[in-house]
């Protein structure tokens, strides 16, 4: 189709109001729309796939349209295979977060509000990974973060403004130093595209480039959640609802990680490789091994449901960091980015069965729960899936990327030794992301029963849940959809 | 060709409609009922010729037969045109004439709707607002540093009685603090003027600045350069000289400190633009962008500390204003085209945001909610109000889509572009500061339940240039292109005044 992207965006930026005013009547309706857009845009964005496989030698596709000229900025929308995968399971986790919200929210207020700022979260997210203009990108990226800050609020457990408080202004903070990483962009280049960008960057200084480097990935690596970044993050993911946590945790910190690689890595790190190359890719690689070490202890001494879901996410943003170090052999770039699809998949299906969990119990510690394996098959099952998978374990999702990225890391000892220890070091974390993912499970679903009312969850609970596990195995078992997608792109 | 009358015809009209308001707004008022549509008929067609007025200039001026970026008119013949009063057209000003007046007439609105038709002395007060609308339309056009200030202390004089309308204690307080200031302030620009008249025998833009660049003894243009800036740093309120600034815009009603946030503000940020950047611009004149620097930082720094500290929210607003001359500044320092962009983009939008935000605390302060405190559940009791207020702090705040990002985009950028990253790094970390105080007040809005979940009557009329503003910014944001078009005349000058 000639303005597929185009369209992706606008169809939800057209519904939010048609959502808000359907949710007034009837929230399943709203929910049932949002899912609709989703499915939607992703046919939307599958339209795409054969041009980006025959555009050679590249594998892109662009839209553009007349924007701000003014400001080196045209409304420039385009995909190729990093892009598409991400934007792909965007999309079906948004698809699975309206369908759970279906029974998860049912007696909460609001909701009209609440599926319309879904809509509108959908897409910033979307919006970021598929631009190659930095003016819009910023845009998506901020609007990530203004519907997700109300969803946490409206609807989170506690004080759940005080956590939506942090998470912004956070995330806020790292998003103006990515800012002023764009603004010295511009007044370098004149030009705020991605690619051409690139290019006349390797003209300028390189000592310049090299702080619009560090500005922008600081800037990222908060929305990453990176050790000592991630404070936020704890909070944020577990007093939000669960689809939001899902969201938060699968896509809204990947898309820190896609714009490592895609603007920190791909538009300005060619200019300073030959000066600066090395520190910073082992500073990344240092960083990936602290948040991975990090994230996995506490995971393991953590007693509340989603904040060991939580940690564990800051654990894989760690292997994330430490794949993206590996920068730019094809394999562990490949692995890194589906390491994020599958991550995204995983840690989404994680925290919708906690949230499953949740809405039958009302408590939080999992020392207090036990034997609902019984009572609730279809979640057990669904969050033994998402464990196996963040674990790690063959034939689930993870296990594939992780392997990839793994591969890539000893490829990477040969030329540069300093990769040695920290390769050792991230095997030995995806044994305590086994612990943890095992620790979780023995105790939530196996044992005896403590608790007698549990009853399995409601249908669309388990259809969002369903989707996301036959994904989750699907990858693990034929991931050749998604590598090839993502090899078709060159990161050299 | 443009002549003196097409050029003085804006600011004509405003004073000759501002005097003829008195007779017209007291006859409608002897009238029984239609009070208020009346009036909205009788300042309809007021700003319907002043637009047609301003556009018409706008026009002449983009439609010249023989293109001239910068066109002096003078009230006297050739020979004595050095010593006369003049005019200055060029794409700045007849910008700034536009947003005067599209500002104005929405401002204007409100305070139709706000002061209202009943109370007795509101003819004068709609009357001063006309007055002070064409004063600094007159200011903007000004091709001399005495017509300059002759316009500019009108409007500035002018203002105090928007201050004290209310004749409480406390705003007749601030208004003398203010007035005070103000009368330091012009006897410092009146001073440092003697002596360029002095150094230069006129004190026309083109002839000064040829004057100055010749200049090798400079002892004496210090002296002046410091009394004019200190004197126009004192009426845009830059740290350290902001004291009067909270206490007279929190104490005024608030259509008064919507208007003169979004009008005198703006006016005072431009003039510091006209004289620094148009007169003084090579530097080597005088070198004033180091010290220009520092203050904007403190004005940063100092006006979102303040606003942080701050309780109640008219309050907070003021600060607010006090850190917006901070991002102008940056801005200014810069002398760079892209700062003067962002300089003419932040007149307008950081204007009708501080407008909005005065107009939605305005609205809720006739409920009777001024503090923090009284703000928690308002998000459910005044839905609308709140909403508006929303996007005004986002705006603020600088998140995208929101026309505040690009103003503050462009400023930071400018700050790299000329060199100085720390006053750009100063800037985005006091903008996370002031997220962190709006957000707070989002909170309160929306987390806290209130004790009684009534709904209030929010007010409709006043909603209506509201959300006009809510309108203006989001558009803006999202296709800056509508004002940047207009703007990029203006960059083309640049540098300004061969």
């Amino acid at each position: 189709m000639q303005n597929a992207l185009l369209i992706t965006l606008l169809l939800p930026t057209l519904a939010v109001p048609l959502v808000y005013l359907i949710g007034k009547k009837s929230a399943k309706h709203a929910a049932i729309l949002v899912a609709l857009i989703a499915i939607a845009d992703i046919v939307l964005l599958f339209t795409t796939v054969p041009a980006v496989m025959d555009s050679m030698p590249e594998h892109r596709y662009f839209e553009s349209y007349y924007w701000i000229p003014a400001l080196g900025s045209s409304f420039t929308l385009f995909v190729d295979g990093v892009s598409l995968s991400m934007a792909i399971i965007t999309l079906i986790l948004i698809l699975t977060a309206a369908l759970f919200s279906v029974n998860y929210m049912r007696e909460k207020k609001g909701l009209a509000e609440y599926y319309a700022l879904l809509t509108l979260l959908s897409i910033g997210l979307v919006g970021v990974f598929i631009t190659s203009n930095l003016m819009l990108f910023y845009f998506c990226w901020e609007l990530m973060l203004v519907p997700a800050y109300f969803i946490i609020g409206g609807w989170g457990y506690k004080e759940p403004y005080r956590a939506a408080f942090k998470f912004f202004i956070f995330t806020h903070a790292g998003a103006v130093f990515v800012l002023l990483g764009i603004g010295a962009i511009f007044m370098v280049t004149g030009n705020l595209d991605m690619f051409q960008a690139q290019t006349i960057l390797m003209t300028a200084q390189p000592e310049l480039v090299r702080w619009i480097l560090l500005s922008l990935t600081i800037g990222f690596a908060v929305k990453m959640a990176v050790v000592p970044v991630h404070m936020w993050l704890p909070d944020a993911h577990s007093e939000a609802p669960a689809p939001m946590s899902a969201l938060l945790s699968g896509v809204i910190i990947g898309a820190g990680a896609y714009a490592i690689i895609r603007v920190s890595l791909g538009t300005v790190f060619p200019a300073v490789t030959a000066v600066f190359g090395n520190q910073f890719l082992h500073g990344l690689a240092l960083f990936g091994v602290i948040s991975a070490f990090f994230g996995s202890f506490i995971a393991l001494v953590e007693t509340d449901i989603k904040r060991i879901i939580a940690y564990s996410s800051i654990a894989h943003m760690g292997y994330v960091l430490f794949g993206i170090s590996l920068f730019p052999f094809q394999e562990a770039m490949t692995g890194t980015v589906l390491h994020l699809v599958n991550h995204a998949a995983s840690k989404g299906l994680f925290f919708l069965s906690a949230g499953a969990v949740m809405s039958q119990l009302q408590i939080r510690d999992i020392r207090e729960m036990g034997g609902l394996a019984g009572q609730m098959p279809v979640t057990a099952t669904a969050s033994t899936a998402a464990a196996l998978s963040i674990a790690g374990v063959p034939p689930f999702a993870c296990f594939i990327s992780e392997f990839l990225i793994f591969v890539g890391a000893f490829q990477t000892i040969n030329s540069d030794g300093f990769y040695l220890l920290p390769t050792v070091l991230m095997l030995v974390a995806t044994v305590l992301s086994l612990a943890y993912a095992l620790r979780y499970t023995s105790h939530v679903f196996l044992g005896s029963s403590k608790s007698e009312k549990a009853k399995e969850v409601p249908f669309f609970m388990k259809l969002a849940m369903g989707i996301l596990t036959v994904f989750v195995i699907l990858v693990g078992v034929w991931p050749t959809f998604f590598i090839d997608l993502i090899s078709t792109v060159s990161f050299v | 060709m443009i002549d003196i009358l097409e050029v003085s015809l804006p600011i004509i009209v405003f004073v000759l409609f501002s005097l003829l308001t008195i007779p017209v707004v007291k006859a409608i008022r002897k009238r029984k009922n239609g009070k208020t549509s009346l009036f909205l008929g009788w300042f309809s067609i007021v700003f319907v010729i002043a637009t047609i007025v301003v556009a018409n200039l706008a026009v002449k001026y983009y439609e010249q037969p023989v293109p001239q970026a910068f066109l002096n008119i003078t009230l006297a013949s050739e020979q004595f045109a050095i010593f006369s009063s003049s005019f200055l057209i060029d794409a700045m000003s007849v910008y700034m004439a536009i947003i005067f007046t599209i500002v104005g007439a929405v401002v204007f609105l409100y305070s139709i709707f706000y002061v209202g038709p009943k109370e007795k002395t509101s003819e004068r007060y709609y009357s001063i607002m006309l007055i002070m609308i064409g004063c600094v339309i007159g200011a903007a056009f000004s091709g001399d540093l005495l017509t300059l200030f002759i316009f500019w202390e009108a409007s500035a004089a002018a203002s105090s009685f928007l201050m004290f309308y209310k004749k409480t204690p406390e705003s007749l307080n601030a208004t003398l603090k203010y007035l005070v200031m103000i009368i330091i302030a012009s006897a410092f620009i009146i001073y440092g003027l003697s002596i360029v008249y002095g150094i230069a025998g006129t004190l026309n833009f083109w002839a000064v600045k040829q004057t100055l660049i010749a200049l090798e003894n400079k002892h004496l243009l210090v002296v002046a350069f410091i009394f004019i800036a200190a004197g126009y740093a004192i009426e845009a309120a830059v740290v350290p000289f902001h004291m009067w600034l909270p206490d007279a815009y929190t104490e005024a009603p608030a259509s008064s400190s919507a208007f003169l946030s979004a009008l005198i503000d703006q006016g005072s940020y431009y003039i510091l633009l006209r004289v620094l950047i148009y007169i003084l611009t090579p530097t080597f004149v005088l070198n004033w962008i180091p010290m220009l620097a520092v203050f904007s930082a403190l004005t940063m720094i100092v006006g979102n500390l303040l606003a942080l500290a701050q309780k109640n929210v008219k309050r907070l607003i003021a600060n607010v204003c006090i850190a917006d001359v901070g991002y102008n500044l940056v801005a200014i320092t810069s002398v760079a085209p892209l700062g003067i962009m962002g300089n003419l983009f932040f007149f307008l939008t950081g204007g009708i945001t501080t407008a909005l935000a005065f107009m939605t605390v305005g609205i809720l302060n006739t409920m009777g909610i001024e503090s923090l405190e009284d703000f928690s559940g308002i998000g459910r009791k005044a839905p609308l109000t709140s909403l508006a207020l929303l996007f005004g702090a986002f705006s603020f705040a600088g998140v995208p889509p929101l026309a505040g990002f690009i103003a503050k985009y462009l400023v930071f950028t400018a700050a790299i572009e000329a060199n100085l990253g720390w006053l750009a790094i100063i800037g985005v970390l006091t903008s996370i500061i002031q997220a962190a105080y709006f957000l707070r007040l989002i909170n309160q809005m929306y987390a806290k339940t209130p004790e009684k979940e009534v709904k209030m009557k929010e007010p409709k009329k006043l909603l209506i240039p509201v959300f006009i503003l809510v309108g203006v910014i989001i558009v803006l944001g999202i296709y800056p292109t509508l004002v940047l078009d207009l703007i990029e005349p203006v960059i083309q000058q640049f540098p300004f005044i061969p």
